[in-house]
């Protein structure tokens, strides 16, 4: 298992894949770091108050709108095998969301993070890990990419819960969404809530201090074991390893810690703490 | 079966009054067979947890109290058909004592075991079982507990306080509860009954639900959710309410809130100092986190301890007999429901009469108040 990773890189690519989840497969979409397929968006990072690019290559046969989600940004129009290239703001540090804002392209889970300033904010290279926050009507997904989609209805019955578009017992082999540490470690955890509702993340045996957030910026620097996620936010917390073990993360909303119903699954990861 | 659901019965009665009462020794234990009653008098089962002194389970679980700096033996023991743990939600346990099966272990049937650890932090924290979490809890299997100081403080160089109000805020899915074998899957729960402290709708108008104050003793109200909803509390402003913690640590600056949203899991601490001769009510609504749609309100009703409690009307109407034992009979009440207070005006159960019966059957003795539809009340006696 690799540790976490956050590049400063220049290209994102649009690719179509399936995403196989119990029990369906599904059309996916995500934004990778080149033109293969792996089913996990990358996630970007940049300095804090710096204004930069990034190149967007759309592999897809759809046309696709891509748009940083903070302040007034506007959507880019990506053509379909074409690529454009979208300007950055100078941003805050923290966590923002990046990614597909056209139906199909969101729905289908073209989305993740820009780690703005974070490198800056931890000491000694401390590892920066990420959670890319995702619930998802899997029947919806798949009428929407046909086109036969005609709404949910009064209720929104998500059947899949995802930390980096994977559900528990996956999310353990995640090497970003994994917190694997050393007694005594600092670490920094990014986290987007991508989904189309609030989550809430629960930490066994440690509380975190949240040092950003783009929805709860009055929360910064409170120390909590049990962590709302608004929809559409981005939050950063720092956890201090000080107990030797292996401690779940989950969120508390307990229908979320379920595939297609099923208990355990979802949003479930794990902090490890080495001696 | 009959005799069993009198043992639930008598459980759930005295949920609202023991629910607050540890007994020394502690030794809390897990059942499966337990019921809760709404507002129409309806009886759902739950599971959950109970003292092993008082025989029977509470929804919530008693509400577990140590002292900040204690180190805590809980004993546990589950005499009930499946495994069941105690997960010490909130309190950084290590991973033995963290009551999850994968990582730490489970308690199977007939097993018991003592979860250890120090109570380093003041404050409000949570527990439950984590096996099958999704349906433990939905069934009931949940409590707060509070770390508190000596010096009534809620943390050092902290505010000061006279009296500590546990508010947990809990849900129920009656399908679920009604046949939880058969409740997968869990993904579309929809809870329909929405409850602080175990009760719902009228029945936190009932005297041991009432917050009553002192004008000049703060209260720290001790929020804690364990439902599927985003709660939000509206603090009205004669409440003079001041948030001081959340999730069992001090916050970097306290605020007045003009209202708190409670996720599930989340806990705040805020005291209030309500002004002189207030009555009134602190709204909370239940809003659905999957579509943001208001389920339900709870409202909490505090007042001034010195306002004059409305006199009951004495009904002329006798029981017999009385002193009971087994049963007691009113005439003229044949099918009529009624709300029963202990002595101390703790409620004890809403009940439909059959045949103007009611029976009292492992009913622990003492003096009840039962209050009928025209609201007059009548006293009678249960006797050993």
């Amino acid at each position: 298992m690799n540790g976490p990773s956050a590049t400063a890189q220049e290209d994102l690519w649009i690719v179509r894949g399936t995403w196989t989840t119990f029990p369906n497969e599904v059309p996916a979409l995500r934004l990778e770091n080149d033109s293969n397929w792996t089913g996990i968006n990358a996630v970007i990072a940049r300095a804090a108050d710096t204004a930069s690019s990034i190149t967007i290559h759309n592999t897809d046969s759809l046309d696709h709108l891509c748009a940083l989600t903070w302040g007034n940004q506007f959507n880019t129009l990506i053509e379909a095998g074409t690529a454009a290239t979208i300007e950055l703001p100078a941003l805050p540090t923290g966590v923002h969301r990046f990614g597909l804002t056209d139906t199909i392209g969101e729905r289908l889970g073209a989305f993740s993070m820009v780690q703005v300033g974070l490198t800056e904010i931890t000491t000694n290279s401390s590892p920066i890990f990420h959670w890319n926050l995702g619930d998802w009507n899997t029947e919806s997904i798949a009428q929407i990419d046909s086109g036969s989609y005609s709404g949910e209805g009064a209720q929104y019955i998500p059947d899949q819960f995802t930390i980096n578009e994977q559900t528990y017992p996956a999310t353990a082999d995640d090497a970003n969404g994994t917190v694997e540490v050393q007694l005594g470690d600092t670490c920094w955890i990014a986290i987007a809530n991508h989904g189309l509702m609030d989550h809430v993340l629960h930490f066994h045996g440690f509380h975190v201090l949240i040092e950003t957030s783009t929805h709860h910026p009055d929360r910064v620097g409170w120390s909590k074991d049990t962590v709302p996620i608004k929809r559409g936010e981005g939050i950063t917390v720092r956890l201090v390893a000080n107990l030797p073990g292996m401690y779940p993360v989950h969120n508390h909303n307990l229908i979320a810690v379920t595939n297609a119903g099923f208990y355990p699954g979802g949003m479930i990861t794990h902090i490890h703490v080495q001696p | 079966m009959k005799t069993y659901f009198h043992l639930a019965l008598f459980s759930a009665l005295l949920c609202s009054t023991s629910a607050m009462a540890q007994q020394i020794p502690p030794q809390l234990f897990s059942g499966m067979e337990g019921y809760t009653f709404l507002p129409d008098g309806t009886a759902i089962p739950i599971w959950g947890y109970g003292w092993v002194a008082d025989g029977y389970i509470t929804l919530p679980g008693p509400l577990l109290s140590y002292e900040q700096g204690d180190d805590v033996q809980l004993n546990f023991t589950n005499p009930s058909p499946e495994s069941h743990t105690i997960h010490l939600h909130g309190l950084d346990v290590d991973q033995a004592n963290d009551g999850v099966p994968t990582t730490s272990f489970f308690v199977a049937t007939g097993e018991e075991t003592t979860y250890e650890f120090t109570a380093d932090n003041p404050g409000t924290f949570l527990y439950h079982c984590h096996v099958t979490t999704t349906l433990h809890l939905t069934m009931g299997m949940y409590g707060m507990i509070l770390v508190t100081r000596p010096d009534m403080t809620l943390f050092e160089a902290g505010p000061a306080y006279a009296q500590d109000v546990p508010l947990l805020f809990s849900d129920l899915a009656i399908e679920t509860n009604l046949q939880p074998v058969a409740s997968y899957p869990f993904h579309d729960i929809r809870p329909d009954v929405f409850m602080v402290n175990g009760a719902s709708g009228d029945q936190l108008e009932s005297s041991d639900h009432i917050v009553h104050f002192e004008p000049g003793q703060p209260l720290a109200l001790r929020l804690g959710s364990m439902a599927y909803s985003r709660i939000q509390c509206y603090f009205p402003e004669e409440l003079n309410a001041v948030c001081y913690m959340s999730d069992g640590r001090p916050l970097p600056a306290a605020f007045a809130p003009d209202s708190l949203h409670i996720y599930p899991g989340e806990r705040f601490t805020v005291i209030i100092e309500p002004d002189a001769d207030w009555d009134g009510y602190l709204p909370c609504e239940f809003w659905s986190l999957t579509d943001e749609t208001l389920e339900s309100t709870a409202s909490i009703h505090i007042r001034d301890a010195a306002l004059e409690v409305p006199k009951i009307t004495l009904d002329q109407r006798i029981g017999f007999p009385n002193p009971a034992q087994h049963h007691i009979q009113w005439s003229g009440a044949e099918q009529l429901t009624i709300s029963v207070f202990d002595a101390r005006g703790n409620f004890v159960a809403t009940e439909r009469l059959e045949d103007g019966l009611l029976d009292v059957r492992n009913w622990p003795h003492g003096v009840y108040i039962a209050t009928f539809p025209n609201g007059h009340a009548t006293r009678f006696v249960v006797t050993d």
